[in-house]
This record gives C-alpha cells, sequence and structure tokens, in this order.
C-alpha cells in the first residue's frame, strides 16, 4: 500500500527547517528557563529540549504523509505506555525509580512535541493557538518571579513574542507557497530575510524609544524584598543574590513601605577606639555613595560617571587572591581632607553578604582577602581586611543620646567644637561646590528650603545648622508628642505625582531613613552645606563582651546623610530617629572569630597536577607572600603543596579537594609553624625561598579564585551604566544618517543617468554596442520622465515618442533592433544615423519638457524601480 | 560566403518589394486594417492558415476576395481560385471535399472535387457547421490533402483559408475544440475601422465596390510560393527563439491557464514571426513582432481559468518577456 502525501517532501524540509527547529531553539531556551525558575537541580534542559525537537520533527514528517491523528496518537500513546510498564517492570534497582520518571518526563515532552508536529502540519490556525499558550505560560512564570527587572521581563517575553510573530507568519508562507514553482528556496529566503530585517527595525526602534519606559518599569516593580514575597510599592534597603547572599542596592526609592529581614549579614572587627582608647568609636559601614535623586521616580542614585572626587572604593573581594591587597590610593586623594586623619582596620566576616561585596566605612581604600579560622568555617563564609583613612571626627554616634557616658559626652562635643572651625565653604572647587548643592529647581525644594532656612535661624556655622536638622526631627509638638516619628510603612500621598519627601516633611512626619536622609540631604544642600546620601550599614555597639565587634542584620541597612567640612572631609550625619526595634539585636551576638591567623606563606598561581590520594597539590606560582614579603617572578615556578591538613574553597562554599583541576586559578595559604622559622633575608627570591621550604610545603588554606569573565561582563555593565548614551547625539547622528540614505536615495536616479549618459556619448568604434548604450541611455531618460514603454513594443513606444516629442527616436529603434537581433551588420548609413541620433534626441526632449518637471520626475525613484524591475 | 549572402538579400530585396506591392494592393480595397492586412500575409507567407473572428459585416469576406483576386493564378484569368463557402447547420463533409458520381458514359465513378480544391478558402462562419464538418477542413488545412476510399487527392500547393467565425457567444454556433483551433495559425480580430476612415468608406462605397472589380493581379501563385520560401530565410536571433521557448513554457506554468501552448505551438510561433518581419519588410525577427503577434498566435490555443483571465494572463507573460528583452545586452 502506498501512503499518499499531503505536503510534497519540499514543503516537509520547509517545514522542519523553518517551523520545527526555532520552536525546538524557543523550548530549549524556555526548558533553561523554567527549570532555572523552579530550582531544579538537574537542568536537563539539554535533554528535555532533545525530547521536544525529536518529537516535534518526527511528528512533522509524519503527518505529512496522510495518516490520521486520532489513531495514530493513540498508537503511540499505547506503545509509550507499554514502555513505561515494561520499563518499571525491568528495572529493579534503587535508581530505578529515577529513570521511570525520566522516561516519564520524555514521554510528557513527547507527546506535547507531537501534537504540535500535527498542528503545525495540519492545523492552519494552529500556530496562533500555540503562540497565544506559550505567552500564557510565560505571564504565569514571570508573575510568580520575585524579582521584576526590565533585562528579567525583556528575557522572558521578547524571544516568545518574536516567536510568535515568526511563526505565525512563516507558517502562513509555507502553507501558501507554491513548491512546484521554481526558486522555492528564494521565494521563502527573500521574504525571511524582509521579515528579520523588519523585525530587528521594530526591536531596535522598540529599546530605543522605550528605554526610559523599560527602566522606570524596573523601578516601580523591580527590588528585592528581606520576606522576597512582597513586591510593588515597597522598597528595601538591600538585595538578595540568586545564591541567596546579600548586598547594599545601588540605588534606593522612596516608596510606601520598608521591608526589613532580620538575619545575620555580616560581622566586623573594627579597631577604631575613642582617644580614650578603651571606648569603642563606631563607624558606618557604606557601600555606595547616592549623588543623584530621580524625581520622577523619588529614587536615589548612583552617579559614578558625573560624580566630582570619587572615593567610593569598590573591589570584588571575591576576585583577590587569597592574602593578597588590592589598593587604590586615589580614593584617599579625592576625600580632599588631611586633618586629624588615621588609618584604621576592619575585618569583616561575611555570613550572608554576597561574596563580592565590599563594605567598608568612608574612606576605604584597601582589600585584603582573609582566611576564616577552620573552627569559623561553618559560620563565616569568607572574610576580608579594610583599611581606610579615617577622620577622629567621624562617629556613629550623632542622633543616639550618649547620656550616661562621659567618654562619649566628651567625644561629642569635642568633635563638634572642632567642626565649628569652619564657617563657610569658600575655596572649595567650584565643580565640587556646585554638584554637592545641587537642587531641583521647582515648587517644592523651595518650600524645602524656606523650611531649612526657618529651623536653621540661629545656627551660624555649618555644623551648627546640621545639628539644629537633627533636632527639629527630634522636636516635639505643641501637644508635646514627637513632631517626627519612625515608620516602616509611612504610606504615600494621595496625589501619586506628589513628592513623597514634601508629604514626608509637611504632612506625615514618619519615614523610614531614606525619608530623613532625604529630607536631611535637600535641607542642607539648600542651605549650601555640600552634602550626599551614603547608604550601607548602620554600626551599633552592644557589645561589652567583645569591644571593637560589631553585628549586623539585614534591619540595619540603612541611608544616612554624609556633610563636607573642608579639611576634615566628609561626615558621617544619620538624622533617622531612633527605630527602637533596630537596636536591640535580633538574636544574641555569637563569639567573634579570632583574631586573624599569622600566615607565612601565600602562593598564588595555576593548578598543574591535583594528587587527591596523596592529597599533594602541584602548582605554577606567579606571585608569593613570605613572611609579608611580596615575590614576583616572570616566568612561573613550580610548587609543591601538601594539602592534607588544607580546606579547600570556591567563593561561597568549602568543596572536596578533587573539585581541583588543572588549570584553575588558586590561592595557598600556609599557618604552619614549620615555616615560622624559615625566615627570607633580603636577598632571598622566590626560587631561593622554595629550596629552603620543605617540600612538599604544607598548607592550610586553598582558595579557587574565579575566573575574572563574570567580572568583565561586569565591568561592561557598569561602563554602560556609568557613560550614559547621548541620546542627543544619537538622535543627530541617526537623523543625518537617515538624511543622507534618503538624499542617495533621491540622487540615485540621476547616478544612473550620468552613467548611462556617459556610456552612451563614448564612441568606441563598436556600432552595435554604441546603437545599445544610446538606446539604454534614452529609453532610461524617457521612462525617468514618466515615459514609460508599459505594454507597448520598442517600435510602437518610438512612434509614440516621437509624436509627443517630434524626435526621431523610431528610425533609430530600426536600426537597433537590426543591430541587436539581425545577423548583418549595419550599413554605414545607419552607423552614421546611430552616431547622430543622441544628442539631438536628448535636446529635443528638454525642449519638451519643462526643467522643473525634469527635476521632479529625476527625484521619483519608483520610476527607477518601474525601469528595473520585472513586471509582476 | 559573401557571395552567398549578398545574393541572399538581393532574393529578400525582391520579396520585399512584392509584399509591398502585394499590400498595398489590398489597401485600396480595405482601409484601415493594415495590421490585419499584414497578420493575413503572414499567416499566407507562414504557409498556415488564419481564423478571423468578428462580427459581420465588418469586412472579412472582402478581405479574401481581394487578396485572392491579388494573385494571378493559372486557373483562370479571374486570379487565383478563390472558393468561398457559407457554413451552415446542415452543411455536410462531402460539400467540402467533393463525391463520386456515377458518369453514365464511362460506366465508372468519377471524383467531382469540392470547393476545398482552390487556392484561397473563405470558409465563412465556420463555427456554424456541425463538428463533423468542421474537422473535415481543418483535417485538409493539416494534410494539404484529400483521400476518398483509396485514392488520394493532393490540394492546390497554394492552399489558405481564411476560415470565419463569429464571436462564440452568439447563438447557434458550435465552439470549435481546442485541438482543432490549433490548426489555424493566427486568430485575429477584424474590429471596426476609426470614425474618419468609416466616414471615407461611406463616401466611397461604390468605388470600393469598382475597386474590387478592377483589383489588379500584383503578384502571379508563383511569386507566392517563392515568398513563402523566402519567409523560411528570414533571420531569427537565438534571443528571439529563446523568447518563444519562455513564453510557450510559461502559459503552461501560469496558474490562469488551465491549457498551456503546446510545442507545435510554439514552433508555428516562430514560423509566423518569420513571415511577419517579412510582411514587415525586415529579413530578420525583432522584438516588435514578438510584441505584436503573440496575441493572434497564442490566444486561441490556451483555455483560460475565466473570463478575467483570459483579459491578463497572456499580456502578463508577454509583458515579462519584452521586458527582458528590452534590457538584454547582447555580445557585441
Amino acid at each position: 500500500m502506498r501512503i499518499g502525501r499531503i505536503h510534497s517532501y519540499k514543503k516537509v524540509i520547509a517545514q522542519l527547517l523553518l517551523l520545527a527547529l526555532p520552536t525546538a531553539a524557543l523550548m530549549y531556551y524556555d526548558f533553561w528557563d523554567a527549570n532555572r525558575f523552579f530550582s531544579i537541580l538537574q537542568n536537563d534542559w539539554l535533554l528535555q529540549g532533545s525530547y521536544f525537537l525529536a518529537g516535534l520533527a518526527l511528528s512533522t514528517v509524519f503527518y505529512s504523509y496522510r495518516f490520521r491523528f486520532i489513531t495514530t496518537a493513540a498508537v503511540l500513546a499505547v506503545i509509550l505506555l507499554l514502555a513505561y510498564k515494561l520499563l518499571g517492570a525491568l528495572v529493579v534497582t534503587e535508581f530505578g525509580f529515577l529513570i521511570t520518571i525520566q522516561f516519564y518526563i520524555f514521554c510528557a515532552i513527547f507527546c506535547a512535541a507531537w501534537m504540535v508536529g500535527y498542528g503545525f502540519s495540519r492545523a492552519r490556525w494552529f500556530t496562533i493557538l500555540w503562540s497565544i499558550l506559550l505567552l500564557v505560560v510565560q505571564v504565569l512564570i514571570v508573575s510568580k518571579t520575585a524579582e521584576i527587572k526590565a533585562t528579567a521581563l525583556i528575557g522572558a517575553f521578547l524571544p516568545v513574542l518574536a516567536y510568535a510573530v515568526y511563526i505565525i507568519y512563516t507558517a502562513e508562507l509555507i502553507r501558501n507557497m507554491n513548491e512546484d514553482g521554481a526558486g522555492f528556496g528564494w521565494f521563502i529566503g527573500k521574504r525571511m530575510i524582509g521579515f528579520a530585517v523588519v523585525l530587528a527595525l521594530l526591536l531596535a526602534g522598540t529599546f530605543t524609544y522605550f528605554q526610559q519606559d523599560f527602566k522606570a518599569i524596573e523601578k516601580e516593580w523591580g527590588g528585592m524584598q528581606p520576606d522576597y514575597n512582597k513586591k510593588g510599592n515597597s522598597e528595601s534597603m538591600t538585595k538578595q543574590d540568586k545564591d541567596g547572599t546579600i548586598k547594599n542596592k545601588d540605588q534606593t526609592r522612596l516608596t510606601g513601605s520598608l521591608n526589613k529581614g532580620k538575619r545575620l549579614v555580616f560581622v566586623a572587627k573594627l579597631d577604631n577606639f575613642l582617644p580614650d582608647g578603651i571606648t569603642p568609636n563606631p563607624l558606618y559601614f557604606t557601600a555606595y555613595y547616592y549623588t543623584k535623586f530621580d524625581t520622577l521616580t523619588q529614587t536615589f542614585e548612583m552617579d559614578t560617571a558625573h560624580m566630582p572626587s570619587n572615593d567610593l572604593f569598590k573591589p570584588d573581594p571575591s576576585k583577590i587572591p587569597l592574602y593578597f591587597t588590592r589598593t587604590d590610593s586615589t580614593v584617599i586623594k579625592n576625600t580632599h581632607a588631611t586633618l586629624n586623619r588615621k588609618v584604621v582596620n576592619a575585618d569583616v566576616y561575611k555570613v550572608l553578604l554576597s561574596p563580592s561585596e565590599y563594605l567598608a566605612p568612608s574612606t576605604a581604600f584597601s582589600c585584603q582577602p582573609i582566611g576564616v579560622p577552620r573552627e569559623y568555617q561553618q559560620q563565616y563564609a569568607s572574610a576580608y581586611r579594610a583599611k581606610m583613612w579615617v577622620s577622629d571626627l567621624n562617629s556613629a554616634y550623632f542622633i543616639y543620646n550618649p547620656a550616661g557616658n562621659k567618654s562619649l559626652e566628651d567625644f561629642q562635643k569635642q568633635r563638634f567644637d572642632i567642626l565649628r572651625r569652619i564657617k563657610d565653604f569658600q575655596g572649595l572647587d567650584k565643580t565640587f561646590y556646585d554638584y554637592y548643592t545641587f537642587m531641583p529647581n521647582n515648587e517644592e525644594y523651595k518650600k524645602i528650603t524656606a523650611l531649612a532656612k526657618q529651623i536653621t535661624a540661629n545656627a551660624q556655622t555649618p555644623i551648627d545648622k546640621m545639628l539644629a536638622i537633627r533636632n527639629y526631627f527630634l522636636s516635639k509638638d505643641e501637644f508635646g508628642q514627637p513632631l517626627f516619628k519612625y515608620s516602616d510603612n509611612p504610606g504615600i500621598p494621595g496625589i501619586p505625582s506628589a513628592s513623597k519627601l514634601s508629604y514626608f516633611l509637611f504632612e506625615n512626619r514618619k519615614g523610614y531613613c531614606a525619608y530623613y536622609a532625604g529630607a536631611t540631604l535637600f535641607m542642607l544642600r539648600a542651605l549650601g552645606i555640600p552634602s550626599r546620601l551614603a547608604a550601607g550599614f548602620l554600626t551599633i555597639d552592644r557589645s561589652s563582651k567583645n569591644p571593637g565587634w560589631y553585628w549586623f542584620y539585614e534591619d540595619q541597612a540603612h541611608a544616612w546623610v554624609q556633610a563636607y567640612f573642608p579639611g576634615y572631609g566628609w561626615m558621617d550625619f544619620d538624622t533617622t530617629i531612633p527605630d527602637v526595634n533596630t537596636q536591640q539585636a535580633s538574636q544574641p551576638d555569637q563569639t567573634p572569630p579570632l583574631d586573624m591567623q599569622q600566615v607565612y606563606l601565600v602562593a598564588d598561581g595555576e593548578v598543574t597536577n591535583v594528587d587527591t590520594v596523596g592529597k599533594l597539590v602541584q602548582m605554577k606560582v606567579k606571585n608569593l607572600l613570605y613572611h609579608d614579603q611580596n615575590y614576583t617572578t616572570n616566568t612561573t615556578l613550580d610548587l609543591s603543596t601538601d594539602a592534607s591538613r588544607a580546606t579547600v574553597s570556591a567563593d561561597t562554599a568549602t568543596v572536596p579537594l578533587s573539585a581541583l583541576k588543572k588549570g584553575m586559578h588558586i590561592t595557598a595559604a600556609s599557618y604552619a609553624a614549620v615555616l615560622k622559622n624559615i625566615e627570607a633575608t633580603a636577598k632571598d627570591s622566590m626560587l631561593s625561598i622554595f629550596k629552603k621550604i620543605p617540600n612538599p610545603v604544607p598548607v592550610d588554606e586553598i582558595k579557587i579564585i574565579e575566573k575574572d569573565e563574570a567580572k568583565k561582563l561586569n565591568k561592561k555593565e557598569q561602563l554602560a551604566a556609568s557613560k550614559p548614551i547621548d541620546w542627543v547625539k544619537m538622535m543627530w547622528a541617526s537623523l543625518a544618517a537617515v538624511a543622507t540614505f534618503i538624499l542617495l536615495l533621491f540622487l540615485t536616479p540621476y547616478f544612473i543617468w550620468v552613467y548611462y549618459n556617459s556610456r552612451a556619448k563614448r564612441n568606441n568604434g563598436n556600432a552595435r554596442l554604441a546603437a545599445f548604450n544610446k538606446y539604454r541611455a534614452a529609453s532610461y531618460y524617457l521612462n525617468q520622465l514618466g515615459y514609460s514603454r508599459a505594454m507597448m513594443g520598442p517600435q510602437q513606444y518610438a512612434l509614440q515618442t516621437d509624436e509627443q516629442f517630434g524626435t526621431r527616436f523610431s528610425p533609430f529603434i530600426a536600426i537597433y533592433q537590426k543591430a541587436k537581433y539581425s545577423s548583418s551588420s549595419l550599413t554605414p548609413r545607419e552607423e552614421e544615423i546611430v552616431a547622430h541620433f543622441y544628442n539631438d534626441f536628448i535636446t529635443q526632449v528638454d525642449k519638451n519638457v519643462p526643467f522643473k518637471t525634469r527635476f521632479n520626475r529625476f527625484l521619483n525613484i519608483y520610476n527607477t524601480i518601474g525601469y528595473f524591475s520585472q513586471p509582476k | 560566403m559573401e557571395a552567398i549572402a549578398t545574393e541572399m538579400n538581393i532574393q529578400m530585396e525582391q520579396a520585399l518589394e512584392n509584399i509591398q506591392k502585394l499590400t498595398d494592393n489590398i489597401e485600396t480595397v480595405i482601409r484601415g486594417k493594415r495590421t490585419q492586412i499584414q497578420f493575413i500575409l503572414t499567416a499566407l507567407l507562414a504557409k498556415g492558415h488564419i481564423l478571423i473572428e468578428d462580427n459581420p459585416g465588418t469586412g472579412k469576406t472582402v478581405m479574401a476576395k481581394t487578396l485572392a483576386k491579388s494573385i494571378s493564378g493559372l486557373h483562370h484569368a479571374g486570379g487565383a481560385d478563390f472558393k468561398r463557402i457559407q457554413f451552415t447547420p446542415d452543411l455536410l463533409p462531402m460539400d467540402l471535399i467533393g463525391s463520386h458520381i456515377f458518369d453514365d458514359i464511362k460506366k465508372e465513378f468519377i471524383f467531382k472535387k469540392g470547393p476545398l480544391f482552390c487556392n484561397v478558402l473563405l470558409a465563412d462562419e465556420i463555427n456554424r457547421a456541425s463538428p463533423k464538418v468542421q474537422s473535415a477542413l481543418l483535417e485538409c488545412m493539416a494534410e494539404n490533402q484529400i483521400t476518398m476510399g483509396d485514392v488520394t487527392y493532393p490540394l492546390e500547393r497554394l492552399f489558405f483559408t481564411i476560415a470565419t467565425q463569429n464571436p462564440v457567444e452568439m447563438e447557434g454556433t458550435y465552439p470549435l475544440p481546442a485541438a482543432q483551433l490549433d490548426r489555424f495559425f493566427l486568430k485575429i480580430y477584424f474590429g471596426y475601422v476609426d470614425e474618419t476612415t468609416e466616414l471615407n468608406i461611406y463616401k466611397d462605397y461604390l468605388g470600393i465596390q469598382s475597386n474590387l472589380e478592377h483589383i489588379q493581379q500584383v503578384l502571379s501563385m508563383d511569386e507566392i510560393l517563392f515568398l513563402q520560401d523566402e519567409a523560411e530565410k528570414v533571420f531569427i536571433h537565438d534571443e528571439i527563439i529563446a523568447a518563444v521557448r519562455n513564453i510557450v513554457t510559461e502559459t503552461r506554468r501560469h496558474p490562469d491557464i488551465v491549457l498551456g501552448a503546446s510545442t507545435r505551438s510554439g514552433i508555428t510561433f516562430l514560423k509566423c514571426l518569420k513571415a511577419f518581419a517579412l510582411v514587415n519588410g525586415r529579413t530578420f525577427v525583432t522584438e516588435d513582432d514578438i510584441q505584436i503577434i503573440t496575441q493572434a498566435v497564442l490566444d486561441h490555443r490556451l483555455i483560460y481559468r475565466n473570463r478575467e483571465a483570459k483579459q491578463k494572463a497572456l499580456s502578463n507573460i508577454l509583458e515579462k518577456e519584452m521586458s527582458r528583452l528590452s534590457k538584454l545586452k547582447l555580445e557585441y
């Protein structure tokens, strides 16, 4: 029996290539996305996508024959069911269950793909249904996503949308094409190319025009909350990465409520004490400076690109080899502060804090990842030591009542006295001063300015003004009630577009840190005091047991104001009135890690060999730290290490030794007492040290350093973020490009004419070629002037032309036809006619067609297209 | 080579002169119909036959008569042998080809030749006759001979049929099947003359009649046969042949055409092109020739999907091919 075909093999190939393959590609992506979204451990998207592709391809080919759906699908179902039962009966090992599950997944995906293939092959409107289905699924997935970012939204919808348009278009194209016709491939091909161009233009246009909107959407809906469920009109000071770690956000928005978690983020030891040497002087830990306020979205943002004297040091500790130091002294220079300065160390032990995050009191300039002592490795993921250039006068104590603590009271008084020496900001760099005192110019801010002037009417110096503002927030109203309250849920003004700052200052008087900081910022700026917002963690000294140790919980993520005092630099001022909840630790603080261990040897390089049995790791060393001395070589030196006692750690987790692979970049550190007495002299090189020390050298800590690829990408992103594209310039450039294009388009007919004309005027002795060139130029000229040949034969056309313009086209055409089709050559008389025809002809035509008409017609590209294109 | 080419040219010149004479002669009677005259001469020189479709009274018969009278024949002094048959539904094949009649004296059947044994035959209103008669005529046209029993009678060396038919929409007609229409090289529409010419015709009504009476015999039968031979010598460029091939094959592909042109049609097409070029005084075929005669050569051989397609399909194909030819840059 021969089974008839429904589609020709050409159509089937087109369906496979143009429908099945793109669908499978999308499904690969969707499976990957869904697996990631549901956090399925074994992300089998590759396999699942292949199941789908197989089902789709088989079904497409199968149903191009005259098979009926219900019967064949039933047969397929029975076969799969039998196979499933058989597999269940055969496999008895403990993994049997898993295998049957795998098969189950296979069946589900295969059958779905089978049906889709049937739809593609037979049902005309199936592609529409299928696109709707995919979009609905995508909407469902997105609606469950906690973090909505513009990129995530685009990533979720763009492929499906593009696919939907594509598949409907292509399916219809394949359905309507005539596969028996010649040039079938080209027919499809040129439409595909056209479609791709149109789609690309559309997408590019959408992105260009709606980029701002995308960003606004992201701001409106984006953001990770500590309770990770709420979203919408609320904000948090931290965000959670995919791996569950936390970092500060590089922007904060004024919203109706603040979400706070209660988990421990990190622990830090800060050796900053008051002059008495006993009382710890806590400092706020800074992550970012917000110097820009987007009045539209009510968001404070980073502005690294335009910020004068950028003093933010933001290394990625996870990318720095263990015990190696990265410093950036430009930040010290950029603080422009020299008075009352000292260098302070801070050791930060990360719990939930993202491995790549770096937090330190301002102004930090150095980062050195350090090892976490073995007994604390369960508790702390990683650690680093930061060095800061800190002012004696800076302190977390500003708003908290230090009453009762004599040394603190004295300290407050002393530092304010010193700061009172600053009377004004004369002599400051103008750019710097203007930037940090910039205020939006509208009614809202004029009101704030008025309020600031009223509050600080009696204050003379900047610090007194600062204190006046603090006192204003702490003041009581006529009923003896606090004028301002702290609230995580201040609500929003009734008019959505109303300034939240004004609402906070003049009506509601409730808010969280960002409100107080924001209000303070603009009041300070209104008074001409350079200031900015800082974001990070507030430091609370709760511990009397371990002075200098501080615990940081999620709800300590904070924003506050920094004001600039020439000579003394940026000072932290926190005007947020106390939130009683934050003062108490949500759980008892634990014992802090021991002090940093004395490290004798740190080798940084590439793994060349790993012996998991003998626990030996061979490595090529590039950098070496030995007894705090840094050695480097141009070439690499081989070092054999004994890793039997070593803990191997990646960014966040401890991994077995077998995770080390050849070519990996690692840092090996040793605390071994053996090395303590083998000291290096000044003459020693890396080679001579390697000769001195035991071989293999025992190491205690191996840290795998991630390749820098991710970092590079980040840098790129930062670059893109820090250097915003100049849209105006872009617009002009694209306008100019479009104008040039249009101009060229308009000039194209003329250029072609110039070419033809020059060819026609040239006489190269070949009468036939001359006749052709003249004929071509003449007919192009006539056509461009709007006298197209249409359905006429050449002679008829020529006669008509002659009638209209009084030319002698007809005799020429007769000769041209002879030259073209006859076997005999032209007579001298005919050649003469050819030679004299052209110039007279053009002159005659020009005489009859006014210049203006000719000019207009020559701009008409359609005539040119008509001339060159085949009639339909 | 050179000498032969020159001689051929001289003969051509003679031929062109003769054609000009014939055309001018006919035009003295038939006015404002130069194209139609050229078509008819084309069919004559291509050794084919022509079908004229139009309403009664447009000058078809006069045309055929004039042509016949312009040729001096062997049979009698009145020019080439001209016969006219008015086709009617009750006409029988015998009425055309003749029949055997018993000769009392010789005591045997002798063949009495029918009107087909002539030089120029006007088959008037061919679509009024029954299909049997139509096919008898068309067979003769194809074979150029008549077979009665076991005797074959050849037709005249010059045998040219001008058939006319009323538009098929008119009542009482038997439309000719496509296979039979194929026998006619060209099918043309006579059409009404333009208004000025019409006025002149009215004015000269009597004059025309007398013109027909006094028409000169400008060419001999031999000269016509010579012209037919000359027509075959007309040069046809490979690109023109390719264009004909393209047009013919395109009719088979065109979605609006149910039955396309056959290979035989293509050959007929080429013959007509050559003859038409000669009629136009050229020794080579040009794209103009294709432009002008394609409709006449192919239209009646095609079966269209619908009336609308009839108006467009062929001209579409032609337009495409003409566009290609007009831009063609040959190797010089």
